[in-house]
């Protein structure tokens, strides 16, 4: 009998491995390999041996060095915006049913099905030079307003509205870990909003934030058509950034040492999320 | 101590309603029961009555004062939830001295009172605990300590033991009624088990579709209930439909004396059906035999296959199959629009009148 067990437990691993071996063989063929060779094409030259010129170049250039501290600051900020944004919808969609709430959700979700050009086409139709800000305020004979186009806010806003859903239904996924009751108990016992959040809340969402917030920062820190379309030529994200080194200088090495150093900080965010979700399945939130 | 007053309640949720048009007086250290299938609204109530809902109409008062628009925070209310509640990132002490910090009391205090109720619940030496480090029992003390802490006037019970098993259930109920009475504390206690309501309360407030059956003694809900649905709903009943005429009631192959004319329901208590020789109108048919350690259930079938569930003495032994009389001995009838009449044949043993009084 336990040679049986034994027997049915190795064909149910052996068809688990089976099963996971075609994703994770994909996964080796389409992102680890050409992720070790970009970092190996970028320090090992054949004929000429290894060489970490290109970083030294990276590091020491005032120019790529703007562009990461822009794509940082950008990354950070949107990310920030997006949760704060975000959090309040979450929080009355968790706690609110009925028709307003499903209209709520309904708009908020909205930009998740609005590809990202239209999102730029129609920021630059509204907060743009020209655009219907612009033209209310002159036909109201008020002054204008400086536009946010082509600066370092067009990328953030338009951002922040195209994020939007994701950030949000990753905090409703992780307001749902909190009870009604648990949430009508602390009421019961005196507390008023603010202390409801700050200390019932907010420490049992703590791992769906740090998600929320690597999430957030994978998708941002590579971003590309918002920054492209919305941000400024000088410094620029590392998305255009890369892209140009690559097609209009022509300069595959330094592409590729920059997309290297933008996996790198990535990744360092990838491990902040594997360790949130390795918290978050230790213990309940 | 409190009172807390019901006038009126009532409470819809769009064209639902939950709730209507209830008047209830609940009196100072009394312990009161909801009572009530699933949709009847008693936790409507209970929420009503902790600021959770707001009635549609009605006022509600505790000693004399209107809470009916005050929020839970503000009310001189506890409410302890099915669910427990507790807040898992907080250990045993943090989820008891919440509502102490949030009242600004001195440290010292906290912790004397948060002891003190750890202690009246079970649970002394457990402060350092998680929650996830204790066994369902043990965090449904945590949320009875929690709401008892900040020494509410009404403690609110939504029922506390449904997801725990029914040894550990009927030993927590006991240990609630025991505190309760020690601090003489008002509560309601929500419930759909009928056991729970019959054992710990001082009454029941029955209640089913959104309105209040009946509210009495846990005796006097058992022996007079004034509805079908009551008589029905409390204990184990056998309900019968059949056609008053001539006067008797005819029903399911049983003839009883009763009043009236139409239709009507015939509702006879298992245990006030005693086993006799057999006899024209007073037979039945043994299908099974149902042993329960202190007494036996039959259950057994009437001429025309009406089931009827007669509770006797465990030393008693029938065959299923086997065809038996039987005489009943108490037995109530319901009739549309009209209060029930109750009736007992002639050989009702004294001890049963004195058992229901």
């Amino acid at each position: 009998m336990i040679a049986a067990l034994r027997s049915g437990m190795m064909g149910g691993r052996l068809s688990g491995l089976l099963l996971v071996a075609l994703p994770v063989a994909l996964l080796i063929w389409l992102v680890l390999w050409p992720v070790l060779q970009a970092m190996v094409g970028t320090v090992y030259f054949p004929g000429t041996g290894f060489s970490t010129a290109s970083y030294a170049y990276f590091f020491t250039d005032d120019y790529s060095l703007r562009n990461l501290w822009l794509t940082l600051w950008v990354t950070a900020l949107t990310s920030v915006l997006r949760v704060t944004v975000a959090m309040p919808i979450a929080l009355y969609l968790r706690f609110r049913t009925g028709s307003v709430a499903a209209l709520v959700q309904a708009l908020a979700l909205f930009p998740m099905f609005v590809p990202s050009v239209l999102v730029a086409y129609a920021f630059i139709r509204v907060l743009g030079p020209n655009g219907i800000v612009d033209t209310v305020l002159v036909a109201l004979h008020l002054p204008k307003l400086a536009s946010p186009y082509l600066t370092p806010a067009g990328p953030i806003i338009g951002l922040v509205w195209d994020g939007l859903p994701l950030t949000l239904l990753l905090l409703l996924s992780g307001l749902g870990r909190v009870s009604i009751a648990s949430v009508d108990a602390a009421r019961d016992l005196g507390a008023g909003s603010f202390t409801l959040f700050t200390r019932i809340i907010l420490p049992r969402i703590q791992s769906s934030i740090i998600v929320t917030l690597a999430f957030n920062v994978l998708g941002l820190f590579s971003a590309f058509t918002l920054p492209f379309l919305l941000g400024p030529a000088s410094p620029e994200m590392m998305g255009p950034y890369m892209q140009r080194t690559f097609s209009d200088n022509a300069d595959p090495l330094n592409a590729t040492t920059q997309a290297v150093i933008t996996f790198a900080f990535c990744a360092a965010f990838g491990l902040i999320y594997v360790r949130a979700i390795a918290k978050g399945r230790k213990g309940p939130a | 101590m409190a009172q807390v007053r019901l006038t009126g309640i009532a409470k819809a949720f769009g064209k639902v309603t939950a709730l209507d048009a209830m008047d209830l007086m609940i009196d100072d250290g009394e312990l009161v029961c909801l009572l009530g299938p699933s949709g009847s609204g008693k936790s409507t109530l209970l929420r009503l009555i902790g600021g959770f809902e707001t009635p549609s109409e009605g006022t509600i008062a505790i000693d004399g004062v209107d809470v009916t628009h005050l929020p839970p925070e503000r009310r001189p209310t506890a409410m302890v939830f099915q669910s427990h509640a507790l807040w898992s990132h907080m250990t045993v002490h943090g989820n008891v001295a919440f509502g102490l910090k949030l009242r600004r009391l001195p440290r010292a205090e906290i912790r004397e009172r948060v002891e003190k109720v750890l202690d009246l619940v079970g649970l002394a030496g457990y402060g350092a605990r998680l929650p996830s480090q204790l066994s369902g029992g043990q965090q449904q003390r945590v949320a009875l300590a929690r709401s008892l802490v900040i020494e509410p006037k009404i403690l609110l019970l939504d029922e506390p033991f449904a997801s725990l098993d029914q040894h550990l259930r009927e030993r927590l109920r006991d240990e609630v009624r025991d505190i309760q009475q020690r601090l003489g504390i008002t509560a309601v206690f929500v419930t759909h088990g009928q056991d729970e309501a019959l054992a710990i309360s001082d009454r029941i407030v029955v209640l089913a579709d959104g309105r209040m059956q009946q509210v009495g003694r846990p005796g006097e809900i058992y022996a007079e209930p004034k509805t079908a649905f009551v008589a029905g709903f409390i204990g184990a009943m056998n309900m019968l439909d059949g056609t008053l005429g001539d006067g008797e009631i005819a029903a399911g192959g049983l003839r009883l004396a009763a009043e009236g004319a139409g239709p009507a329901r015939l509702a006879i208590r298992p245990e006030d059906i005693a086993l006799s020789e057999p006899e024209e109108g007073r037979t039945v048919t043994v299908r099974r035999m149902i042993d329960f350690g202190s007494h036996v259930v039959i259950d057994s079938t009437l001429s025309d296959g009406t089931h009827l569930r007669i509770q006797t003495d465990k030393t008693i032994r029938v065959e299923t199959g086997e065809r038996v009389g039987i005489r009943v001995e108490r037995w109530t009838v319901f009739t549309e629009g009209e209060a029930p009449r109750r009736y007992s044949s002639d050989t009702v043993r004294p001890f049963r009148e004195a058992r229901y009084a």
